[in-house]
């Protein structure tokens, strides 16, 4: 008997296990709960004090008008209203759906990664520890090094001038829309090793033969990779899609910090770095936390098929 | 149901929380009194080791229990200290309009200010709205402020006199068309982050403002509108409008890569500091003290009443807090600071400016550029910088950005920076 | 040209490509050790070319301003407390939520899993706040509860995620055979996941290590910081020294590298021992 992690509704999944039969009813239930009850306590206890009650205690800040560090008061929706007509809020957001957008690359490329590395290709050792370093390199890093690598002189654009692509040599950081893609570049490349290790650690999941007896049948690459692997890695692909999506906007957050701070003017300004500078720069704490829960709301609305998915994907019972 | 589950949960959470922390702790020994010290450690780790063991050798009865944040993630430890009313004996702030924003956290210095700070030249930074006469918060005893430093090899390959630099704007563009044509950068230059407003509007400022307009500028009373602000703009614009700059600017921050541009030669000019790093101390290591000159930032109008003044600040204002239960310990502290013994110490191991009069003269050093300062900072006046609000001093960075990348008119930068104003919590008109 | 020739020429392509990637991937940590050796003036010389000579000089400087024992264990303490009480919590969900007749388990799920949707930069005053009620500011168990808190919902949703493929005749005959709950979850099921146990525990050791938002809030600047508040001192105000800090992060970054070369091999291998085969 093997265990496997694919849906058994797929085709390729023929030698996983007959559903097997619901399990007949016991006695001692009470018991059961009591002891689930307590295996859930300590998760609760963390979740409900280090996420919720602050999050909680942060909406009703959001409805408080404070002055600097003065006294605060009641300001209703104030700060929610005053959201819609701040310009920098709205771009703030536009940028994040452009963030979101780039989203299937986020998830394709560590895919495809790390099957090449998972097929054994020569050096696939020494493949799977280096892709990992950038994700352990600190943001402060990685933010003086690429300002350096993107200035209009600098090494990518001699890089560039040297194989002929003269026109593609631009002014990385200074322009509109290739300062915010250049910066998703520079996190792209710091977290796809984190993806690939996901996606191995997934991929060891699946029996050697099925993946061998894929890979044999003669189909290009990509199309074994759509009709073969990616079903059969369908949780591992869910897991590190709901970690992007709900990830990708606060891992930018260090990166902003040292690369950009939200710059030329706006065009790298993501909600997550406005929540900051409202708070702790102009010390804004209410508005700055209304933005936070609009943050908030945005990323579950990004969320909701993926946590509804998270949430079947945990409390189905296999057929 | 599940609600009364959840409560049992929360309750046994709390207990067991409240087990948890109920052996740390344990405040009430006799013995020394311990004064926790929230600090970004201006001016070095040396120099607080060295102010560490200095204070508590003249101070059996207290010691220092340092608590060193990253300046740049001070806001985040300090704010919800703050906010919380809670927290370390004494902190600091930079003086002026970040100190006043957050006076609610000091115990203020009534008549006893006169008193620690006589032998200060300045310590209005630490009192509100600059005046002396209204509450202190605390004390300082570091004094900062913006230079023009030039790299002399590069003026003479220009063909300019390294002796003679600019003095007017005028002079100012033309020295920096010689240098764009000998192959190098005018002005070093970064516009992100909060450097622009701190470090070269004050700098423009002093020649369109009077000390008058300053104060109405911290006061949020002078509108970006007028004129004269708009003028102050126009003239920064015209900084890297008229390419005196790197092209890269708008994209990079001043530290450290505007001022490295600077310390490998490859620029002309780059206006920085006096004290803590990126000054003559700094400069002179990377060019030799030779090499390195200092001016005042070129005069847009020399007649000006504050154009040929310094407009300097005193640096990290100490003072001790609100919640603080060893106050007096903290008083003492905050006393010996402003002291000759701590100057000294700040001028030998900070390679700073000190506040305090008495500090020996044989100790300053001999770099030709800080004798040079001091002629400079001989004729102090407010600093413009200071007075901004941190969503003004924000968006000057931006507005700046985009003036320079043509997607942002003067007149729309004004106007942002008005918006900035009002939407300033902190300056915010009582209608 | 036939289809294996050109399944050959594609295989060298994309062998081609990984070393692309690798190459990128590794110059960031190239970067930082020279940096590391190089003088401040020196940097700022020529910021990405090789150093004229070598300096072991802002390693001394690292050391001689960090204590770096003590910042050492306050990371190892709070970052490896943080680990096993979230995974172990984690561990715990999975198994009640998937493997118990447990009214109420979904609604428990739901709610942990739903709090990975909350931003940090959004509940830091609140969070401090309650950190401060709860009497944990500057202590420990306050910094390693909270990465606990905050590795929570993925974990769980991981090991929810492969619990969930262990038929439970498996369980059934485990508990035939006497095992009880613990045996069976720590024997049985936990060997299943090793994979997933390793690529938690290597995302929630480096996250914990790295971060700089929860130990500034909840240890302030007290002893009790980590090394990577530590490092982050070594710039001041005005003073960066790019040199100096990367001589700190290469420090910090050996523990990172041993944990992630330990735990990568059971990322791959082992992964069906476990599995009843």
């Amino acid at each position: 008997m093997t265990i496997s992690t694919a849906p058994v509704s797929e085709p390729v999944a023929a030698d996983t296990p007959p559903a097997p039969a619901r399990r007949p009813p016991r006695p001692g239930r009470a018991r059961e709960w009591w002891l689930g009850a307590a295996l859930v306590l300590p998760a609760l206890v963390l979740a409900v004090l280090f996420k919720l009650v602050p999050l909680v205690r942060g909406v009703v800040t959001s409805t408080e008008s404070s002055s600097g560090f003065g006294g605060s008061e009641f300001a209703g929706a104030d700060n929610y209203t005053r959201m819609f007509d701040d310009p920098m809020v709205l771009t703030s957001f536009r940028n994040a759906l452009l963030v979101v957008a780039t989203l299937p690359v986020w998830i394709v490329l560590p895919l495809v990664l790390a099957l090449l590395i998972h097929q054994r290709s020569p050096g696939w050792k020494f493949f799977r520890a280096v892709y990992f370093v950038p994700y352990t390199i600190a943001p402060i890093v990685v933010g003086i090094m690429f300002r350096q690598i993107l200035a209009p002189d600098g090494p990518l654009n001699a890089l560039l001038r040297s194989v002929g692509l003269q026109p593609l040599a631009i002014e990385w950081l200074n322009g509109r829309y290739s300062a915010l893609f250049s910066l998703v570049a520079v996190a792209l490349w710091s977290f796809f090793g984190l993806g690939v290790m996901t996606y191995l650690a997934g991929l060891a999941t699946i029996p050697e033969e099925t993946l061998e007896a894929a890979y044999l049948d003669g189909a290009g690459f990509f199309r074994r990779l759509w009709s073969v692997v990616v079903p059969m890695l369908r949780p591992t692909v869910a897991y590190w899609s709901v970690l992007c999506a709900s990830g990708v906007l606060i891992w930018l957050f260090p990166l902003i910090y040292a690369l950009t701070q939200g710059g030329p003017g706006d065009a790298t300004m993501l909600p997550e770095y406005l929540v900051f500078l409202t708070t702790f720069q102009f010390l804004d704490r209410g508005y700055g936390s209304a933005i936070g829960i609009a943050l908030f709301v945005f990323v579950a609305v990004l969320s909701i098929f993926s946590v509804r998915h998270m949430f079947t994907e945990g409390t189905r019972k296999p057929r | 149901m599940f609600r009364r589950r959840l409560a049992g949960a929360l309750a046994a959470g709390m207990a067991a929380a409240a087990l948890l922390t109920g052996c740390g702790g344990g405040d009430a020994a006799d013995g020394p009194v311990t004064l926790k010290v929230l600090t970004w450690e201006p001016g070095g780790t040396e120099y607080w080791k060295q102010v560490k063991t200095s204070f508590e050798a003249g101070h059996p009865d207290i010691k220092l229990e340092m608590q060193s944040v990253p300046f740049d993630k001070y806001p985040e430890v300090q704010g919800p200290y703050i906010t919380s009313q809670s927290g370390p004996d004494v902190m600091a702030n930079n003086a002026g309009l970040e100190l006043f924003d957050r006076r609610g956290a000091y115990v203020p210095l009534g008549d006893k200010a006169a008193e620690i700070t006589k032998d200060l030249v300045t310590y209005s930074g630490a009192c509100e709205g600059f005046d002396t006469a209204k509450p202190c918060y605390g004390v300082p005893f570091s004094y900062q402020g913006n230079v023009l430093y030039y790299n002399k090899a590069v003026l003479t390959a220009a063909g300019l006199d390294p002796e003679q630099p600019p003095a007017t704007w005028d002079e100012f563009g033309a020295a920096c068309e010689a240098v764009k044509k000998a192959g190098k950068t005018c002005l070093a230059l970064g516009l992100s982050g909060t450097f622009p407003a701190y470090w070269d509007f004050p700098e423009i400022a002093r020649n369109y403002l009077t000390e008058d307009d300053v104060r109405a500028l911290l006061a949020g009373k002078l509108s970006w509108k007028d004129p004269k602000l708009v003028a102050v703009l126009e003239k920064l614009a015209e900084i890297t409008t008229k390419g005196w700059a790197n092209k890269n600017a708008p994209s990079i921050t001043m530290l450290p890569d505007g001022a490295d541009i600077f310390q490998r030669g490859d620029a002309a000019f780059a206006g920085t500091i006096i004290s803590d790093a990126v000054n003559w101390d700094a400069f002179g290591k990377a060019l030799g003290d030779d090499k390195l000159g200092v001016t005042r930032w070129p005069a847009v109008d020399p007649a000006a009443p504050l154009a040929q003044k310094f407009s300097g600040i005193e640096g990290a204002v100490y003072g001790v807090t609100q919640w603080s239960q060893k106050k007096a310990a903290g008083l003492e502290f905050i006393t010996w600071l402003a002291g000759k013994e701590n100057g000294e110490l700040w001028v030998k191991h900070a390679k700073g400016q000190p506040l305090n009069k008495n500090v020996d003269k044989a100790l300053l050093p001999s770099s030709p550029a800080f004798q040079k300062i001091q002629e400079l900072v001989a004729q102090p006046t407010l600093h413009a910088g200071v007075m901004l609000s941190g969503p003004e001093a924000d968006a000057l960075a931006r507005g700046w950005q985009q003036v320079t990348l043509g997607q942002l008119t003067v007149d729309k930068w004004a106007e942002a920076m008005q918006q900035a104003l009002e939407r300033s919590p902190t300056k915010k008109q009582t209608k | 040209m036939n289809p294996r020739h050109s399944a050959r020429i594609g295989r060298y392509l994309l062998t081609f490509a990984l070393v692309v990637v690798a190459v990128a991937a590794v110059y960031p940590l190239l970067f930082t050790v020279v940096s590391s050796l190089k003088t401040q003036a020196g940097f700022a010389h020529d910021p990405l070319g090789l150093p004229a000579g070598i300096t072991l000089e802002n390693y001394l400087e690292a050391f001689r301003r960090m204590n770096m024992p003590r910042l050492l264990l306050n990371s190892l303490i709070t970052t490896l407390g943080g680990l096993v009480l979230s995974v172990l919590a984690a561990l715990l969900v999975a198994y009640a939520v998937t493997k118990l007749r447990f009214r109420g388990g979904k609604i428990v799920f739901l709610l942990i899993i739903v709090t990975l949707t909350i931003p940090s930069q959004a509940i830091i005053y609140p969070l401090y706040q309650t950190v401060l009620d709860l009497g944990m500011s500057g202590q420990y168990q306050g910094l390693i509860l909270a990465y606990a808190a905050f590795g929570l919902p993925l974990g769980t949703y991981q090991l929810a995620g492969y619990f969930q493929q262990v038929p439970d005749e498996l369980i059934e005959a485990a508990r035939v055979d006497g095992a009880g709950h613990l045996t069976i979850l720590f024997r049985l099921l936990a060997p299943i996941a090793t994979p997933a146990l390793a690529a938690l525990a290597i995302f929630n050791f480096v996250w914990m290590w790295n971060d700089l938002l929860l130990p500034l809030v909840i240890m302030g600047g007290s002893d009790s910081k980590t090394l990577m508040v530590g490092v982050s001192l070594l710039s001041g105000q005005y003073d960066v020294s790019v040199p100096l800090v990367s001589a700190g992060l290469i420090v910090a970054l050996l523990p990172v590298l041993v944990i992630y070369l330990v735990f990568q091999r059971q990322l791959v291998s082992g992964a069906l021992a476990g599995s009843g085969k």
